[in-house]
């Protein structure tokens, strides 16, 4: 199941705004695609792949009965029963949503039951739509899209225009060793255009690829983001846990949790921390066990008579 | 190119400091470098000297499987207690050095050539 | 030393030739599987050894501003890493010697008897 890129209680207030506007009605898939009870566990596997859906609610007239996932479908695979009514092999046991919830109430429930999905009844007991991780993703990016525009609209000009100062924000999942590095990546070739020395692009892009290669290997997802202006390049890791039970322990040299898997990508070997420290002119790590990491460098750039020669 | 050596003799390379030598007399012949256990696992030759980083006991294990007779650990990285105790119990020789795997292998191919050779 | 010498030497199989190739100097040699320990080096005009080939070692390679990536032990180099040092412009050789060799040859390259 994958989980909602959002966490309730630690997001930017923009977000936690959005969450408590939208209604689960809103952002839910409706009509459903439902089967009946005598339908065969077969029907319901063709429902899945026509539809493109990973989970079917039983329900007749508007009354949910219970809802088959693929895992369903897999068993009854497994076990040859793939014809047998669904009413048999069904899960009767299911948490729903209630459409005038707001979506927050949704995201946390994903948190909580660990399902891929919810089914969602209106005041009367009926179904009326299923909540998926998908949906939630894609409507809230749809709307972020939107609250960005009226934000944008309402800054003043010169605060995005301002060629000097740049941020940036990259999502970093889990074990996505691919796009890790893309963000070091972008920033190195932002200051090699400005003609800052070569060797304080090193350390800027090294701390920057430590902080996305920790979210990479140690975190359970997070964002990583740049703020650059003619004084100081900021980089920030946030994730979304597991959080770091010693942090003193961490950061000693040597020190790693990485298991053998991440070892042979060449990674884990517990010197990432303290080569971010290393590199940086100020360091600041807090870690609280269940909720999440935070990671900041900051790295001064040379002013006034030692700025680079700036190029048009 | 290579010429055998005594373990001993790796004693007297410049900037490397033997931290284990039970098994001092045994006999090398060529040395390996790598920080991939499952390399070293697969592909270190037997009476071979291994130059790695990696200073685990992990590596003792791999390299006793392998027939490595000793290790050279590179870039300061120092062998932890129990790695010394399974290179003991396992009659492997420890080495650790300031020098990286590149210097490190330079300097054993070196030591081969010239036999320099311990007492 | 220049990458050309190394080409001779090893035989390598130059996978692609990056910007300014015949013109690069290299005087520090790296040679390491662990990217995590590539990212604490601090020299420039280096050449970094290595027997893993991976996406990340183009990445470890282009951020710490190495000249060139030698992968040895005769290994197989996945399209993705082909293509990320083309897309990056890291210069990138094969070889069939072990690390072990390609630091002995390299080095007599770098201090000449």
């Amino acid at each position: 199941m994958k989980t909602i890129p959002v966490n309730p209680e630690q997001s930017p207030l923009v977000i936690l705004d959005l969450l408590f506007k939208l209604k689960i009605k809103d952002v839910m898939s409706s009509p459903v695609i439902t089967a009946v009870r005598k339908d065969s566990l077969r029907t319901v596997q063709h429902l899945m792949r026509d539809n493109r859906i990973s989970g079917v609610p039983v329900a007749e007239r508007g009354r949910l009965f219970g809802i088959a996932s693929i895992d369903d479908i897999i068993r009854a695979l497994e076990g040859g029963y793939i014809d047998d009514p669904v009413e048999r092999h069904m899960t009767t046991q299911m948490v729903v949503l209630e459409d005038d919830m707001p979506l927050s109430f949704g995201i946390s429930y994903f948190e909580k039951f660990k399902f891929g999905r919810f089914p969602v009844l209106n005041k009367e007991n009926r179904l009326v739509g299923i909540l998926s991780s998908r949906d939630v993703s894609a409507s809230l990016l749809v709307e972020l899209h939107n609250e960005y525009h009226k934000l944008e609209a309402k800054l003043p000009v010169s605060a995005i225009r301002d060629v000097n100062t740049v941020t940036r924000g990259f999502r970093v999942e889990r074990y996505d060793f691919e796009n890790a590095g893309k963000a070091a990546h972008a920033i190195k070739k932002i200051l090699s255009e400005q003609n800052y020395p070569p060797a304080l692009i090193r350390r800027v892009a090294v701390a920057a690829y430590e902080m996305e290669i920790n979210l990479v290997v140690h975190s359970l997802g997070g964002t990583f983001t740049f703020h650059m202006d003619p004084e100081k390049v900021e980089l920030l890791a946030v994730d979304e846990g597991p959080g770091i039970p010693n942090v003193e322990q961490a950061m000693q040299e040597g020190f790693t949790t990485a298991n053998e898997w991440i070892k042979s990508l060449g990674f884990g070997a517990g010197m990432g921390l303290n080569n971010i420290r290393r590199n940086a002119d100020d360091f600041d790590i807090q870690s609280a066990v269940g909720r999440g990491t935070t990671v900041r460098a900051t790295i001064l750039l040379p002013t006034g008579k030692d700025a680079p020669p700036q190029t048009p | 190119m290579i010429k055998e050596l005594s373990v001993e003799a790796l004693r007297c390379v410049e900037g490397w400091r033997c931290v284990q030598d039970a098994c001092a007399a045994t006999r090398v012949e060529e040395g390996f470098t790598s920080d991939l256990l499952s390399d070293i696992m697969a592909n270190a030759p037997a009476q071979s000297v291994l130059v790695t980083l990696q200073s685990h006991l992990n590596t003792v294990a791999v390299a006793s499987l392998a027939g490595v007779r000793a290790i050279v650990l590179c870039s300061g990285r120092e062998a932890p207690p129990d790695m010394l105790e399974a290179a003991r119990r396992e009659g492997i020789v420890l080495l650790q050095t300031h020098d990286n795997q590149y210097q490190a292998s330079v300097k054993l191919e070196a030591a081969f050539r010239s036999g320099c050779v311990g007492s | 030393m220049k990458l050309e010498a190394v080409v001779g030497a090893l035989k390598c199989q130059v996978i692609h030739r990056g910007g300014n190739f015949d013109s690069k100097d290299i005087r520090n040699v790296v040679a390491s599987d662990l990217m995590s320990d590539v990212l604490v080096v601090d020299k420039d005009h280096l050449l970094l050894v290595t027997s893993l080939p991976s996406d990340q070692t183009i990445r470890t390679s282009d951020i710490v501003g190495a000249h060139a990536v030698l992968v040895v032990n005769n290994k197989t180099l996945p399209a993705s890493m082909v293509a990320l040092a083309q897309e990056m412009d890291v210069t990138l050789m094969q070889s069939a010697v072990s690390k072990f060799d390609a630091c002995v040859m390299i080095g007599k390259l770098m201090n000449p008897p």
